[in-house]
């Protein structure tokens, strides 16, 4: 960790003197990189671009930079030092490197989970609801009690529809399972996730999903009281090795290599990149070896599914809770309705805050 | 696990690291020094107790460890509030954020470890029982000691004489001073305890409770430990149920949610600070009362004269 701090000062240094490099690449994470976790799949593309194109970038990495003051002071500085390339992972970067990236037509950034683009300024949001429908899945197939608990971290419309996406898919192979929500209203607060997952266990969960939580907090509860756990992020399984059923995963490995090549080329131009698992930016991994060989086979048949585009997660006739018909038989929920949505499907135990 | 025991365990688990710590701040404010660093002494104590125990370390050395950590840091305020005689709150508050840095700092290396949970200690008998055995009484010893750690504080406070002494520095520095107690060492003693308790707290969430690292672990539950000490108007016994209630609201507050009931929930996460406001706003409306039992001199420098 400390050597990674080192050689990206060393870089910075190199950058701003030498230009040894044809491209420096600024990375600036919300979180630490730890061994599992967002910051972490976000680093896993740095290497890969690392990887892909070895001398000709050089990379510059901040891990921890808060929303605000500290991210727009990141970024400039990284800019001055001559970064022409940035990567922000973070959804409350987005103003302050608008603003830099109108100011410098010459630096492409990319921005995770945001809604505008500009010509040098691209957003990447993952549709990590086709995985939690896999997850759904397998938590069908898999729960006794016919309880499913969510741990949610917050109410916004990207842990919605994943919360929709898995109620749907557990209803389609257990038309009797319940799903409670408990939406945890922090980012992050391990402590307050766990006391959620124990409540849900004490109402019968015997599957929980662990949406956006960024450490192993829910997984580890879901080892001690020997329930199942799908959770996001990064394969958490050594943490739960009973535990967890399956992990959701992003990879922006191919994305990065790709418009950092797009800026090699001089043909980087700000798009709106939304990858699922056709992309590969959404990946389910480490299946439990709980599930019998038939029962991954219909979810990998699933997924190929949705990857040839046959189908859908959010494939009518949907109902909202109160019933009323939001999605007609036969037709699917449009892209900007999905990354809106702000409805839970009937057979969802909770509400959403107003 | 029913509903009843889960709330019963969840509230003791919830609860105690809050007591510990807020009966270590109960007895640092007593002699009228005011710390608020806690949030940051509890970070410390967390990842020191969380390293000791990676590192083959048993857990009781483990919270030793975060005790003795956050007592280091404690003793840096210690020396700036009663030697340098600087401003109680501004220390603390610079000691505070100073302790989650440094928590973060030396914690990197185990973001997002785990530990695998403390061997529990079901009592004979009681453990038995149903919904209260599971709830009360199979647990790691220490939530047992918490309650017995209030008895002992409320009972040294009050009929001994090192309670007198502890006391009588927060009331009264310059009349206690007058009678030949040492006002600085007493309230320098006061501060380490305060902090080692901090700290083993911060170790209970670490290594006994969450059973893993993250930087931030503490969210923020060193306020909660302030508020309480206010809460329980500097009293052992309410601040103990204060701790144990404001555990029991935060997890009624997750609780209601899978009830089905349509409370947001943004409302039911704020619901333990709700409490703690409206326990505060009533308390104070009883000024005579609040005051007979707040430590006088608390925050106040005290610069010896003789």
């Amino acid at each position: 960790m400390r050597g990674k701090l080192i050689a990206a000062l060393a870089a910075t240094c190199i950058a701003g003197t030498a230009a040894a490099q044809e491209l420096t690449v600024g990375y600036i994470y919300p979180a630490p990189v730890a061994d599992v976790g967002w910051a972490k799949q976000l680093d896993l593309g740095r290497e890969a671009v690392e990887a892909a194109y070895g001398d000709r970038v050089a990379s510059v990495v901040v891990e921890s930079v808060p929303e605000g003051p500290d991210a727009a002071r990141v970024m400039n500085q990284m800019v001055s030092d001559g970064a022409e390339f940035l990567m922000l992972g973070s959804f409350g970067y987005m103003n302050d490197g608008l603003k830099l990236a109108q100011a410098n037509p010459n630096v492409a950034m990319i921005h995770a989970s945001g809604f505008r683009q500009t010509e040098n300024f691209g957003t990447f949001t993952s549709r990590a609801y086709e995985g939690f429908y896999l997850g759904g899945l397998a938590a069908g197939m898999m729960t006794e009690s016919n309880v499913i608990g969510v741990v949610g971290a917050f109410a916004i419309p990207e842990v919605v529809a994943e919360t929709n996406a898995l109620t749907l898919a557990v209803q389609k192979v257990n038309p009797d399972a319940e799903v409670k929500v408990i939406w945890i209203n922090t980012w992050f607060d391990p402590p307050k996730a766990q006391e959620a997952a124990r409540a849900l266990i004490s109402q019968g969960a015997d599957v929980l999903f662990s949406l956006h939580q960024d450490t192993p907090s829910v997984v580890t509860v879901a080892q001690a009281e020997g329930v199942y756990v799908v959770n996001t992020g990064s394969d958490m399984s050594s943490y739960g090795p009973d535990a967890v059923l399956a992990s959701v995963t992003h990879d922006w490995t191919d994305y990065f290599v790709r418009e950092v090549g797009a800026k090699l080329d001089g043909t980087f131009k700000g798009g709106d990149e939304r990858g699922g698992l056709a992309q590969g930016m959404v990946e389910v991994v480490a299946y439990s070896d709980d599930l019998s060989e038939e029962q991954v086979a219909m979810i990998k048949a699933t997924e190929a599914a949705f990857i040839s585009g046959e189908e859908h997660p959010f494939t009518g006739p949907v109902l909202d809770q109160d019933g009323n018909e939001r999605v007609a038989a036969g037709e699917v929920l449009a892209d900007p309705d999905i990354f809106s949505i702000d409805w839970l499907v009937q057979g969802v135990d909770g509400s959403i805050p107003e | 696990m029913e509903t009843l025991t889960f709330l019963l365990s969840g509230t003791l688990i919830a609860g105690t690291p809050l007591l510990i710590a807020a009966l270590g701040a109960l007895v640092t404010e007593k002699t009228g020094v005011l710390n608020l660093s806690i949030e940051g002494l509890m970070a410390v104590g967390a990842i020191a107790a969380f390293i000791t125990v990676t590192h083959g370390g048993g857990y009781w050395s483990g919270l030793l460890a975060g005790g003795i950590a956050a007592m280091a840091l404690s003793a840096i305020f210690g020396f700036v509030v009663l030697v340098t005689l600087g401003n109680q709150v501004a220390t603390g508050l610079a000691i505070g954020i100073l302790g989650i840095g440094l928590s973060g700092l030396i914690g990197r290396p185990y973001d997002s470890a785990t530990v695998a949970p403390m061997a529990k200690m079901p009592v004979p008998f009681l453990a038995d029982l149903p919904v209260i055995g599971p709830g009360l009484f199979s647990h790691v010893p220490l939530i047992y000691l918490a309650p017995l750690m209030a008895l002992a504080t409320w009972w040294v406070l009050k009929s001994t004489k090192l309670g007198l002494r502890l006391r009588a520095v927060g009331e009264d520095p310059d009349a206690a001073n007058s009678i030949g107690i040492k006002v600085r060492r007493v309230r320098f003693f006061a501060v380490l305890y305060g902090g080692f308790c901090a700290g083993v707290a911060g170790g209970f969430i670490s290594i006994v409770s969450a059973t893993l690292w993250a930087d931030g672990l503490i969210a923020g539950r060193g306020w909660i430990v302030v508020a309480l000490v206010v809460f329980g108007t500097w009293r052992a016994g309410r601040i103990a149920l204060g701790a144990y209630l404001f555990g029991l609201a935060t997890l009624s507050g997750l609780l209601v949610q899978t009830t089905g009931v349509d409370i947001p929930s943004q409302l039911l996460s704020s619901v333990p600070y709700i409490v703690t406001i409206i326990a505060i706003t009533v308390l104070s409306m009883q000024p005579a009362r609040v005051r007979l039992n707040a430590p006088v001199s608390l925050g106040q420098v005290y610069h010896q004269t003789r």
